[in-house]
């Protein structure tokens, strides 16, 4: 504020030697960035619009969400969102890390194991959904399998059981996405100082009080990208549904994402399509902001010790 | 290195590890069945089974053969529109997510936090919420119906993850290394292609991979951006399943799923190695 | 949006140029684009051969099929129409005709129609939803019943049963006999969407066409908190009990070996699922296909019709294009050669099956609809979006679903769920 424009010019032309760097630094990143914010502020104004096919000017103020928020299917997407995206979330980080700490014992053929628990990521989930529809359909897959080799009062119909039905989702997302915590785990479990190891194992802990002790808290930073990974997936879960039990038995397995699409496009309602997005999103931030303001705080009191 | 003595222990690790490789084995092998059995043996007897007659033709039909409307060409030319989308948006995501990364992560100014943050939001927004906005973007610049358009849309979108991947990565690089290379002279881009460079292929290899799995995978923008003979694969596997007043030609289709996966199954088996290590690296600080 | 409105004004002096050269150039050789999601199966076949008729009366077919559900279709249509550039002609049908007519302009086509005569061989209530605002934008090209009762032949042999209900009541006597005579499942629909409304709507019609005209076509209150609304549902229960509970939310063709086995009994479904056993490698001798059960004794025709819509273009090829299209799709050649490819009846009811082309339950098809327009009793399907707007009918499937899959949902309250989908859908 205080500056001569002596001092000003060197800063000017300093600006202009640096424009490709600058460049390079914020073009990608107003890309990225503008497009989310943007397509978020363009989805906020048609929901309170009364749009249908195409997007049209008008105002109805909280019409979209009241409408919304009366449907069953919302209600419902929403407590599915909260069951399975918790579900979820913890499900296929446990899974991530015991199949880390069962590859990490040293043993033979891990690389082939490894690429079996990963394959899952490599494919759609319209396929694999459509697979596990067969697989946990009772008429025709496990249940029917072991029905056949004589074990007649074997059931596992989740697939026809309104309350169970979320849980075939479950299941069939952390076989896909296992994969992607066992990878991180296992590169933690890795890097972990051996030398540290050896101390423990020195003073005579158990292959249990290791882990408990040593080595899994050195695995939080971890855990925290995996856990954002898998947030992500959770909320953005779309094919799978689709393909597996295509929002059924009913409307009992929806979720907000399908939600979203149902009455966008299938409906024709895209006012209320851009409120359910809204809603959605309202709902995450009310997830992410806690975090980030926890981070920050976290971040000014390492700074200040 | 191996342990090569077998107590009872290390048997039960076996046990568990190997019957779950094999339970994580069964929708592979549900699909590769299928795709040598013939679509009435499948509606005749199950979804699951064993072929009676082992109908190898499928892979024939699939890849050169089986008709999409008037085209009778399998998923041959999908598969070539796939790695045409596929290849440079990856490449172009990876490249400018890396510098956005190395940015973010050991450079500081005005707004950089926030920029950050918005664009790690964009992870969570489902494709479904961005698709019409996309097609008024496409409009506007004159790429609806044509790949680059697509490429566009899963360069920006892709974005997201790798400034994510990168930045995670990025920020354990010791502050003192870049902060010696500022005092000898060297600037942005001279560190980034001296120190930060040299250092990434394990995380490169990371967003190649997730990028191309992604984007090759795709199928609403797909559908909607492309026409004809112009779509992506995932359109040609969707064209297979049936409609309502059909038979569903569920061998045919699988073995159209097999030649389709291919590509990414062999990027996660020749990849597979770095993306542990890759994310190591990143995830660990 | 001002920019799409932008482009429509540009779009308009970019035609009112063109139009000299239009005239000049009488001799253009008609194309035309075409946007459907047909691209496999019979479909698929049916639409390639009726492009192969394009092309040799000189055209330049450009199909684009979209393969998936109707909504990608729609998506990639809306992209299109956004962009200032719509197809010539594209699938679309029902009461959504007359919602995107709404959005982009379309083409005229009375005076083709007219030169015709096609509108007094189209049933009433299928012309009126072609010809939103009274005129001619779009035409109909194949029709199916979606209420068609399919009997299998070895079912009915295990049961001693040997005549074809006509009522409900007979259809639930038939059902329950076939039951007591080890038939594990009288029936055997599948458990998607459409088919859990088709199970519903030939119901509701069956029982009281008049009332389903009231309560679903019109939407009327009264009707739609009637007894007829509650007798229905209380059919669905039955249908819902006899079928097998695993099927999910599976495709009707999971079942058909089972069906032909006589393991299960009957099927609701459309005349395309004739196609489908056929396709499957079944005879026409394991199964009979009959209209479906109505308390009246007259057949009820629940009518879903695929139809393309043609939007304007002021490119002179491309309107020499629709209007060739039109011809062809109204030529009874044409609709012959497409019927017989996918098992639906001609949209025109004086086209004759008697040929040995058609099938047994085609010629019962096009019988029961032409006895029921007669009769006033030709409905439109709701399941197949022929009855309501997507958005309306998107709600109702909903609720009917929901009550298929759950039997704890009592009948009366199915039916007032249904009246609060309605309220809620507008």
């Amino acid at each position: 504020m205080s500056e001569t424009a002596a001092a000003r010019r060197p800063k000017v032309f300093g600006l202009v030697r640096r424009l490709p760097e600058h460049l390079t630094i914020w073009l990608p990143l107003l890309l990225a960035a503008g497009h989310i914010v943007s397509f978020s502020l363009w989805t906020l104004w048609v929901s309170f619009t009364p749009s249908t096919l195409l997007p049209e000017f008008g105002w109805v103020g909280l019409h979209n969400y009241t409408a919304v928020l009366a449907t069953r299917n919302w209600r419902i997407a929403f407590d599915n969102l909260l069951l399975f995206g918790s579900a979820f979330v913890v499900l296929s980080l446990l899974t991530g890390l015991g199949l880390a700490i069962l590859l990490d014992q040293r043993i033979r053929g891990e690389n082939v194991l490894r690429s079996i628990f990963l394959y899952p990521m490599a494919v759609s989930f319209v396929v694999t959904g459509t697979v596990w529809s067969w697989l946990l359909n009772p008429g025709v897959g496990v249940q029917k399998f072991v029905n056949d080799f004589g074990w007649m009062s074997f059931r596992f119909d989740w697939l026809i059981n309104r309350d169970m039905a979320i849980w075939t989702i479950v299941m069939a997302a952390v076989w896909q996405s296992a994969g992607f915590g066992m990878a991180l785990f296992l590169a933690g479990l890795r890097s972990v100082d051996t030398d540290l190891i050896k101390a423990a194992q020195i003073d005579g802990a158990g292959p249990f009080r290791l882990y408990r002790r040593v080595i899994l808290p050195t695995l939080w930073p971890i855990t925290v990208t995996v856990v954002v990974i898998q947030l992500q997936f959770a909320i953005t879960t779309f094919d799978l549904v689709r393909a597996l039990t295509g929002g059924g038995p009913g409307i009992a397995t929806l979720l907000p994402a399908l939600v979203v699409y149902d009455f966008m496009f299938q409906r024709g309602l895209l006012g209320r399509g851009a409120a359910a997005a809204v809603l959605m999103l309202l709902t995450l931030l009310a997830v992410l902001l806690p975090y980030a303001a926890w981070r920050h705080v976290q971040a000014r009191q390492a700074a200040r010790a | 290195m191996r342990d090569t003595t077998f107590t009872p222990g290390r048997i039960l690790i076996y046990l568990a590890v190997w019957s779950l490789a094999a339970a994580w084995l069964v929708p592979l092998a549900v699909v590769m069945l299928n795709s040598v059995r013939t679509a009435e043996e499948i509606v005749q007897t199950s979804m699951i089974g064993w072929p009676e007659h082992w109908a190898w033709d499928n892979y024939r039909t699939a890849w050169a053969d089986f008709c999409v409307a008037q085209t009778c060409a399998g998923i041959r030319p999908y598969m070539l529109n796939s790695a045409l989308v596929s290849i440079p948006a990856t490449i172009i995501s990876t490249v400018f997510g890396a510098v956005a990364g190395y940015a973010v992560s050991l450079w500081r100014f005005p707004g950089d936090r926030w920029i950050y943050g918005v664009v790690t939001l964009g992870l969570f927004l489902p494709q479904q919420m961005r698709l019409l906005p996309w097609t008024i973007v496409l409009r506007d610049v004159g790429l609806i119906n044509t790949l680059t358009g697509l490429v566009l849309i899963h360069s920006i979108q892709g974005l997201s993850f790798t400034t994510l991947f990168c930045r995670n990565y990025y920020i354990a690089i010791p502050r003192e290394l870049i902060g010696a290379a500022r005092i000898d002279g060297a600037g942005f881009f001279r560190i980034f292609r001296r120190i930060v460079l040299p250092l990434s292929p394990p995380i490169l290899i990371v967003t190649v991979i997730w990028q191309f799995t992604h984007i090759w995978n795709e199928f609403l923008y797909g559908v909607t951006f492309t026409t004809g003979q112009q779509q992506p694969v995932t359109a040609a596997l969707i064209a297979l399943s049936a409609a309502v007043a059909d038979v569903p030609q569920h061998g045919v289709q699988s073995a159209a799923v097999m030649i389709a996966a291919l590509p990414t199954l062999l990027v996660y088996l020749l990849g597979g190695r770095y993306f542990v290590r890759g994310l190591t690296a990143g995830a660990v600080k | 949006m001002t920019n799409l409105r932008r482009r429509t004004v540009l779009a308009g002096t970019a035609g009112l140029l063109a139009v000299p050269h239009q005239s000049r150039a009488q001799a253009v050789k008609p194309r035309l684009t075409v946007i459907s999601q047909w691209t496999s199966g019979s479909d698929g076949a049916a639409i390639t051969a009726l492009g192969k008729k394009f092309e040799e009366k000189g055209g330049i077919w450009q199909h684009s099929p979209v393969p998936g559900f109707t909504t990608e279709m729609m998506n990639k249509l809306r992209a299109q129409i956004m962009a200032g550039d719509p197809p010539a002609c594209s699938q679309l049908k029902g009461p959504e005709i007359a919602a995107w007519s709404k959005i982009a302009a379309t083409t005229d086509l009375d005076a083709i129609v007219a030169a015709a005569g096609y509108e007094k061989v189209v049933a009433p209530d299928l012309a009126r939803l072609h010809k939103p605002g009274g005129h001619w934008i779009s035409l109909p090209l194949q029709i199916y019943s979606t209420n068609m009762l399919f009997l299998s032949k070895r079912a009915m042999d295990k049961a001693k049963a040997d005549q074809i209900p006509v009522t409900w009541a007979d259809f639930n006597a038939l059902a329950a006999k076939m039951k007591a005579a080890g038939v594990t499942y009288p029936i055997a629909n599948g458990g998607t969407r459409p088919d859990d409304g088709q199970k519903f709507e030939a119901s509701l019609a069956g029982i009281s066409p008049t009332a389903y005209r009231a309560a679903i076509m019109n939407l009327d209150e009264t009707a739609l908190k009637g007894p007829e609304v509650k007798a229905a549902f209380v059919q669905v229960r039955k249908i819902a009990d006899w079928m097998d509970p695993n099927t999910a939310a599976q495709h009707f063709s999971t079942n058909l070996k089972r069906f032909v086995a006589g393991d299960m009994g009957m099927m609701i479904q459309g005349g395309w699922a004739q196609g489908v056993l056929l396709n499957a490698g079944y005879k026409l001798d394991d199964f009979i296909i009959a209209p479906g059960p109505t308390d009246n004794g007259k057949p009820v025709f629940l009518l879903n019709a695929d139809a393309f819509i043609f939007w304007q273009r002021k490119e002179a090829d491309l309107q020499a294009g629709q209007a060739l299209m039109a011809q062809l799709v109204m030529d009874p050649a044409i609709q012959t050669m497409y019927s017989q490819i996918t098992g639906s009846i001609p949209v025109r009811t004086d086209v004759d099956l008697s040929g040995p082309g058609w099938s047994d339950g085609q010629r019962r098809t096009a019988a029961a609809l032409k006895e029921a327009v007669a009769s006033n009793q030709a409905v439109l399907s709701l399941a197949h979006n022929m009855a309501q707007q997507n958005g309306v009918t998107a709600a109702m499937i909903d609720v009917i679903t929901e009550y298929v899959k759950d039997k704890t949902i009592t009948p009366d309250e199915a039916a007032s769920r249904l009246n609060e989908a309605v309220e809620g859908s507008h």
